[in-house]
């Protein structure tokens, strides 16, 4: 004899819960991400000691920074386009030619981060910024 | 007279397609989103072409084009600056110090921080940038 068992009723699981947390989820996330391509330049760098002093003395070219944000090389106000040949032309002839940057404290930190790309785009590799600090 | 009303067919949509188009919004936002720290007022960081992919982690000091400071969010006054930073470098040696300055702070307001941090202890200090194309 066989017995007809009555057909279990089809579990059934809501969806509607985790659509909820899911959108609640998505907008936590819209709401507190920050959406900036952001990049980093170091302005510490550890070798740069002990690497400055173990090579040999090559020149050096000091860049100086006007509160007005455009710098000066050898008494001659270069822009970036320029200032990158300049420098290029002089890590040519002396590779480890030495650039130094003397910002105004009036200068931008635009002014100061253009300067330095300006540089590594010309192939400098030994980069130094000079902050000048008041007399006590 | 009374009208006999068609009976309404069943619903068909299904909420699947809804719930693959939320999942999908989440992973996107979960992906591009940083959850990082905002500074209470306006920091638009300098354009540089030879900047590098920044890796999460570390402090971020923010500095507005006032020269007003936030570590991580918080606002603080100059004078608690240091010992602030001198408690989390005693927690974490390694830890990286991000300077978020806005492109048009004066650098006596930056200079000045990259050398306290630095003095204090920090080894890996960065200046926070935004990408620029190299035209």
């Amino acid at each position: 004899m066989m017995i007809n068992r009555p057909a279990r009723p089809r579990a059934l699981i809501s969806l509607v819960p985790m659509i909820d947390v899911m959108l609640i989820l998505l907008v936590f996330f819209m709401v507190t991400s920050t959406y900036l391509n952001l990049d980093m330049i170091p302005a510490v760098k550890p070798s740069e000691g002990s690497a400055g002093s173990s090579q040999s003395p090559a020149g050096t070219l000091m860049i100086r920074l006007g509160a007005d944000g455009v710098p000066v090389l050898r008494g001659t106000a270069l822009e970036g386009g320029t200032l990158r040949a300049a420098l290029a032309a002089a890590v040519a002839e002396e590779p480890l030619t030495q650039v130094v940057i003397l910002p105004s404290g009036a200068a931008q930190t635009q002014a100061l981060i253009a300067v330095m790309d300006s540089a590594v785009l010309a192939g400098v590799t030994r980069l130094r910024v000079l902050r000048l600090e008041a007399a006590q | 007279m009374k009208l006999n009303r068609p009976a309404r067919s069943p619903h068909t949509e299904t909420i699947i397609a809804l719930i693959d188009v939320v999942f999908f919004l989440l992973v996107f936002f979960m992906l591009i989103g940083r959850m990082d720290a905002t500074a209470p007022f306006d920091v638009r960081p300098a354009t540089a072409v030879t900047g590098r992919d920044m890796p999460a982690g570390g402090i971020t000091l923010s500095i507005s084009a006032q020269g007003a400071l936030a570590l991580d969010g918080n606002e603080l006054p100059r004078a608690a600056l240091s010992p602030a930073l001198s408690a989390l470098l005693a927690d974490d040696p390694e830890l990286r110090l991000r300077i978020n300055a806005h492109r048009a702070a004066e650098l006596r307001n930056v200079l000045p921080l990259v050398a306290e941090g630095e003095a204090l202890g920090f080894k890996d200090v960065v200046l926070v940038v935004t990408p620029e194309t190299d035209g």
